[in-house]
């Protein structure tokens, strides 16, 4: 089976640095995080209670949700906070002639 | 969700909340210090009138101060006092042993209490508009609060989780509220057994003692969070923002922010006076403080009464 292609998803400049940058992809809200180690995707929503993690406090590598202060790794998706404690959705992710590309 | 919904209606910038939720060691650590220094002011109150009847008072006005460790602990539990997450975890736990609320436990009940915030049957922290001064005065009494704590610690440390309970702890960490509460059992037979085995008895009198006559003041300011708003969904009316003097701002660690709180949690404490400036026209503010807000639900016993 081939893997999933790669797909432009927003510019590098147009990340927020050292932030988290929310991007709508057809019917899908992704996070992406700008991080001391690069850049790292995510999907937007909590998978405890459904709030935006685009809207949460985001700090070197962890993003925590703005509702109860949930938190998740954003290099592996490992929840380190609960209520938060299943992995979130993780994307592989590079960059291509300056566009953020995610294997999605 | 309320902050989604406050950066849709346009009444906080993307920018601005970034601003607002920046954390950083130094202020809660600027404001322990200063903790340390009143909580060791009041210690020696009562080491003054040890032998005269000013202990009661000095004990009281100690035990003011030793009931707030639920300020700093409630801060904790949103990780908004450090920047540094694992001593956001320390000292929930240590203010938590000194009121006897463990910590873990009220983490995960106060995140419903987020998710339900004064939802009649849903909210697990919601305390009943009284329907008479009877019952008004019994909340204030802090009796049903003790009778319902030392019941849940009992029951946790027996393990056993109530229905509710089980809704809201994630399953992964059942076990862990039942050894967190087992623990804090220990800790207390332990702190007891030491009093007993060198016969000095003094922490009845700066420890015990001080927290049950300051906890009907924690009641009585608890009362003035959500109690006689409307049991709705939307935070601008189901919470109530007190402006009230520094000192029991400092107390209460800017909790009388409390729809700003409600509204975007993530906000540490230092910030929630500017968000304050930010949120005012959007939210329900008690400019009388504390007593207004008593005033406002004494006034709706009377009118529900006639």
């Amino acid at each position: 089976m081939s893997a999933k292609p790669w797909r432009d998803v927003i510019a590098v400049d147009d990340l927020e640095r050292n932030w988290v940058t929310r991007v709508q992809l057809g019917d899908r809200l992704i996070a992406i995080y700008d991080t001391p180690s690069g850049i790292h995707a995510s999907l937007a929503l909590c998978n405890h209670g459904g709030a935006d993690l685009c809207d949460g406090y985001f700090d070197g590598h962890v993003i925590e949700c703005p509702l109860h202060q949930g938190a998740f790794d954003v290099r592996d998706g490992r929840p380190v906070a609960a209520p938060a404690t299943r992995p979130m959705r993780i994307f592989e992710t590079r960059v291509q002639d300056g566009m953020v590309q995610l294997r999605i | 969700m309320p902050l989604t919904q406050a950066l849709a209606e346009g009444k906080l910038t993307r920018e601005e909340l970034k601003t607002f939720m920046q954390r950083s060691d130094g202020p809660a650590l600027r404001r322990l210090a200063l903790w340390i220094m009143v909580l060791a002011g009041t210690t020696t109150l009562i080491t003054l009138a040890w032998d005269s009847w000013l202990i009661w008072p000095a004990m009281f006005l100690h035990g003011i101060v030793l009931v707030h460790h639920f300020s700093i602990q409630h801060e904790c539990v949103h990780y908004t006092v450090f920047r540094t997450r694992w001593l956001n975890d320390l000292v929930g736990q240590i203010c938590g042993i000194i009121i006897m609320l463990p910590h873990r436990f009220f983490r995960y009940e106060h995140c419903d209490h987020h998710t339900y915030t004064q939802l009649t049957g849903k909210d697990p922290e919601q305390v009943p508009m009284p329907r008479s001064y009877g019952e008004y005065l019994l909340y204030l009494s802090a009796l049903p609060y003790w009778k319902a704590k030392f019941t849940e610690v009992a029951r946790h440390a027996a393990g056993r989780l109530s229905e509710t309970e089980r809704r809201f702890i994630p399953r992964e960490e059942y076990a862990t509220v039942i050894r967190d509460a087992r623990v804090m059992l220990a800790i207390y037979a332990l702190i007891f057994a030491a009093m007993a085995l060198s016969g000095w008895w003094g922490l009845i009198w700066y420890w015990i003692i001080p927290v049950f006559l300051g906890e009907p003041v924690m009641r009585f300011i608890r009362m003035t969070e959500h109690v006689g708003r409307p049991s709705v969904a939307q935070m601008s009316e189901n919470t109530r923002t007190n402006l009230v003097s520094a000192p029991w701002r400092f107390l209460c660690w800017n909790m009388n922010y409390h729809a700003e709180h409600h509204y975007v949690a993530s906000v540490p404490f230092h910030a929630l006076p500017r968000l304050h400036e930010k949120l005012r026209d959007h939210i329900h503010v008690e400019p009388r403080g504390y007593l207004g807000a008593h005033l406002d639900i004494l006034r709706q016993i009377r009118e529900a009464r006639t």
